[in-house]
Order: C-alpha cells, then sequence, then structure tokens
C-alpha cells in the first residue's frame, strides 16, 4: 500500500503549477520533496488528502482514488493521512487539550473504532501523543496564542499524530522555527517516521535536513519531476538546481560529510 | 485592421464606457452566483449532516449579547427620530392620534429589520469574515479539513445559522426598544397621552406587518449571513486577502440588502393585494 501519483497535472489561472507528475512513495519510506518557493510542492502534498482537486491525472492512497472519492471516502483517506501544515493551523477557540483530542472525536475516526473512546482514554492519548513531541499535560487548558509558535508547531504535530495515522504529511514543518527547535522538529519527524513505521512526505526547503533524514528525496521545477532519486544519488547529482540546495548546506554540514560532497564532480 | 479597436479613441473610449458600466453589472451577478451556490452548500450540509446544534446555541448567544447594548442605542434613537419627523407631519393635517401607529408600523416594516441588518453586518458579519478568513488562510480550515470534519458543518454553519436566528431575535428586541424610545419622545416632546399615542398602533400593525417585519428580517439575515461567511471562507493571501475579504462582504452585504429590500417589499405589497382580491382580506 502506498501514495501514487499518476500524471497529475494543475494550474491556478494562467500558472500551470505540476504538468503531468507521476511518481509513489513506497510504504514506510520518508520522502522529501524540495524545490524553490511556488514550484508545487505544498501543492503536490493537498492533492493527497484532497484539498486540491487536480484537472488531469488521479493520486491514489492505498488503492483508492483520491481524485473521484466522494466526502465519506476522502474522509476516511484523510483518517490515514495524518497532515502537519505550514503553520500550526490550530482552533484559537480550543484548548491545547481540545485540539490535539480534536481528531479522536470526528465520526471517522469513531466508525474506525471497535467503540467510541471514554473521556479517560482520550485523556490517556492525548498526554502519551503530546508526551511523544516532547510536551507536558501542564499546558492542556492554554489557548494557543498563550505558547510560543515552535509548541504551536509541536502542538499541531501531536494534533496529527493522535488519531494514529498511517501516513504522515509534512509542510514545511520547520518554516519560522529557531535553528535549535528547528532540529528538535526535523530529529521528531525522523523519530516518529520510525518509531511509528509510517510512510512520510515532507515537503521543505531543507536540504540539509533531507540528506539527515530521507530516504529519497524528489526535486520540482518547472511544473515537472527535476530529480527523484535516493540521498546518496541526489548528494551526486550534476543538476545545478540540486547542487544550488546542497552549496546551501555545505557549511552546516559535518566535516566528514561536508568533503564527500566537495568530492563530487 | 488588427488592432484597430485600439488605435481608434472614439471605440476605446466606447469600450472603456462599456466596462465601466456592465463590469461592476458582471461582477455584481457574479457574487450573487457565488453567494447562492454557497447558501446551497449550507443547506445541503444542514440537511445531509448531524448540523452542529451546541455550536449554534452558542453562536446565537454570543452574537445576541454582543449586538445588544448597540440595539438598544440605535433603537432608542431611531424610535425618537421617527416619532418627531412623523409628528411634524401629523400635526399640520391635524392627525397626531395616527402617530403611535404609524410610528410602530414603519418600524416593524421597514426601519427595524434594515437597522438590525445593518448593525448586524457592521459588526457580526465583518467579524465573521475575518474571523473564517484568517482560519482559511492560516489553513486552519484545511486542517479541520483533513482531520476529517466537514468545516461547513463545524465552522461555517454554526456562523450562518447564528446570525439568521440572531437577527429575528434582535429585530423583537428592537421593535421592543424602539417603541419604549419611541413613546417616551411621543409624550416628552409631542405631549401626547401615552393611552392615546398606543390606541393605533393595533389598527396599523397586525400579523401581516408582523409577518413582512419577521420575512424581511429572516432574508436579510440570510444574506447576512451568507455573504460574511461567504467571502471568509474563501479567503485567499495572506493579512491582505482577509481585509479584501472583510471590504467586500461590507460592501457586498449593504447591496444586496438594499436590492433585497427593494425587491421583498414589491413582493409583500403584490402578495398583500392578490390575498386582499382573492381572499377579501384587509388588515388593519
Amino acid at each position: 500500500m502506498s501514495i501514487r501519483f499518476e500524471n497529475l497535472s494543475k494550474s491556478f489561472g494562467p500558472k500551470t503549477v505540476l504538468k503531468d507528475v507521476s511518481f509513489e512513495v513506497a510504504k514506510g519510506e520518508i520522502l522529501f520533496i524540495l524545490g524553490k518557493s511556488g514550484m508545487g510542492k505544498s501543492v503536490t502534498l493537498k492533492h493527497i488528502v484532497g484539498v486540491l482537486k487536480p484537472d488531469e491525472g488521479r493520486v491514489f492512497v492505498d488503492g483508492q482514488d483520491v481524485t473521484r472519492l466522494d466526502d465519506n471516502g476522502l474522509a476516511d483517506v484523510r483518517r490515514k493521512c495524518g497532515m502537519v501544515f505550514q503553520h500550526p493551523a490550530l482552533l484559537d477557540s480550543l484548548s491545547v487539550y481540545q485540539n490535539v483530542s480534536f481528531g479522536l472525536r470526528t465520526p471517522q475516526f469513531i466508525r474506525s473504532q471497535p467503540r467510541p473512546l471514554t473521556e479517560d482514554e482520550i485523556r490517556t492519548r492525548v498526554t502519551e501523543t503530546l508526551r511523544l513531541v516532547n510536551l507536558g499535560p501542564d499546558i492542556f487548558d492554554r489557548y494557543p496564542p498563550e505558547i510560543s509558535y515552535g509548541m504551536q508547531k509541536r502542538v499541531s504535530l501531536a494534533r496529527t499524530l493522535a488519531p494514529g495515522p498511517t501516513y504522515l504529511l509534512f509542510d514545511e514543518p520547520t518554516t519560522g522555527l529557531d535553528p535549535i527547535t528547528t532540529n528538535a522538529v526535523n530529529d521528531l519527524v525522523y523519530e516518529l517516521s520510525r518509531k511509528l513505521k509510517v510512510t512520510s512526505v515532507v515537503v521543505s526547503h531543507d536540504m540539509q535536513c533531507a540528506l539527515k533524514i530521507a530516504d529519497r528525496v524528489l526535486v520540482l521545477d518547472n511544473a515537472g519531476i527535476l530529480a527523484l532519486q535516493t540521498v546518496p544519488e541526489i548528494k551526486r547529482s550534476r543538476e545545478p538546481l540540486i547542487r544550488d540546495f546542497l552549496a546551501e548546506t555545505l557549511a552546516l554540514l559535518p566535516p566528514e560529510e561536508r568533503a564527500e560532497l566537495e568530492a563530487q564532480p | 485592421m488588427s488592432g484597430s479597436s485600439k488605435s481608434n479613441p472614439a471605440l476605446s473610449g466606447a469600450g472603456g464606457l462599456a466596462g465601466a458600466l456592465f463590469g461592476p453589472i458582471a461582477m455584481t451577478l457574479h457574487e450573487v452566483g457565488g453567494l447562492a451556490l454557497f447558501i446551497q452548500l449550507i443547506v445541503k450540509t444542514a440537511l445531509t449532516t448531524s448540523g452542529n446544534t451546541p455550536a449554534i446555541l452558542e453562536q446565537i448567544l454570543s452574537i445576541v449579547s454582543r449586538s445588544l447594548a448597540t440595539v438598544t442605542f440605535a433603537g432608542t434613537f431611531v424610535g425618537a427620530i421617527i416619532v418627531l419627523q412623523f409628528n411634524a407631519v401629523l400635526m399640520v393635517y391635524d392627525a397626531q392620534i395616527f402617530l403611535g401607529g404609524l410610528n410602530t408600523s414603519a418600524i416593524v416594516r421597514e426601519i427595524g429589520p434594515l437597522m438590525i441588518t445593518f448593525i448586524l453586518a457592521g459588526k457580526i458579519g465583518a467579524f465573521t469574515a475575518a474571523e473564517l478568513g484568517t482560519m482559511r488562510v492560516t489553513e486552519q480550515i484545511d486542517a479541520v479539513e483533513c482531520l476529517g470534519t466537514n468545516p461547513v458543518q463545524y465552522l461555517v454553519l454554526p456562523r450562518f445559522i447564528g446570525i439568521v436566528i440572531s437577527s429575528l431575535i434582535l429585530l423583537a428586541l428592537g421593535i421592543m426598544i424602539s417603541m419604549v424610545g419611541s413613546t417616551f419622545v411621543a409624550v416628552v416632546l409631542a405631549g401626547m397621552n401615552p393611552i392615546q399615542y398606543m390606541s393605533t398602533i393595533t389598527r396599523f400593525v397586525g400579523g401581516w406587518t408582523l409577518f413582512c417585519g419577521a420575512a424581511k428580517s429572516l432574508i436579510y439575515g440570510i444574506i447576512v449571513g451568507g455573504v460574511a461567511c461567504h467571502k471568509g471562507y474563501t479567503a485567499r493571501g495572506g493579512a491582505r486577502g482577509v481585509g479584501t475579504a472583510v471590504t467586500q462582504a461590507a460592501l457586498y452585504m449593504s447591496l444586496f440588502v438594499i436590492l433585497a429590500n427593494y425587491i421583498t417589499s414589491n413582493t409583500l405589497n403584490f402578495l398583500y393585494d392578490f390575498l386582499g382580491t382573492a381572499l377579501g382580506w384587509v388588515e388593519g
């Protein structure tokens, strides 16, 4: 079971963002989608959960064609796919506890369980999920504007993890974070993907993080796929755009990795 | 001859004039279409899902409590102003006896629904467009959708129904408050006896008048709720997008309510004449 794009095209007005894009994400894989701003990275991600509809082509999640599902079918796909947005996207009117438990109270989640969770079970699940992102129950009653941006990102991640998704989709999870929190979130993405054995698709500008945790890297450029390669292949790539991305990360890499990259033609 | 229309100032002027005339009309029709489709989506959601009753009640309570002070202030003074205006005319014809009936009828049928609508549009409509717009551009609506919840059911339906029902509740409150204000002014400034002032109210204000006021208020509430939710829900492009959504919501709420006022007034008058002819039914 996997995620598969077949000849997907999407335009917004006169601008073609994706044209005839096809690729597959294997089960348990961490796929990074890299590219310059406006190259359709987030648009690609939003097609997986059916938030955007393609102009042409199809997207399959576990063999189901997301582009042709009705509302109930889409809701079932969305229950399997946990999406972490660029913004924390927490509901301001709900407390941290209510935000994290939100997905545990939806009809789709309740239908997927043998019986609805009791409030005690929900509380336990919320506590455990917040612990995964290194937060404690002391912030249960705080509202999103009352906690830092970094904490909001972590709460957002916890909200996504709480219903136990099969796929994790990250839309620039480290945007707006300081370098220390960025590293912490990147480590978290890796740990969660490996620990929970989920398939992850990460949209990012962060080549350093991609080199560190990705299994494969997909580079989008000019509405199409420039490269879809493993990390060692990406490191050897001679594509100017990929070399530019790699050059940006050189200073941040450990000496031995820097030497390895600099040795590439 | 290619490009002749560009080079001919007369044609270019005509094109510009046509654009200036028909551009806003086309834009308004486009907005009416978008609003109709959005209200259809809300109605479909209301009919095909379990709704969201607790959130609807919460919205009604919140809207009424936030608007009450403004409605009280506006209701008192609008009632008072109309008494002063009517009284000046009625005194000329020595017909002050009709002041209470005329004043109350005008407030119930026309001024009350409009006053409540403009208060709702300015205070709650703009707030709703900004709130939903911010939720849209910060991906909160997308997040709700991705968590398997219908955002129209969860976020839009309670706000829309909350505004529609609140407009009726606020109309009833506004009418009562303006009656108190107008009676006070009639007694203190126009020197009328309160019993005399109220004696003609039942002659002018019956079931049909109340129905007209309620029907208009309901329609205006649907317009305010629909436009505010539609503009907020479809906002795009960061803070500027939210600003545009709120500005457009304020503009179209006012335009559509004025248009709806003309259409509903004509329709209700026609219906009254038809009922009078067909059934011999006359109010008052």
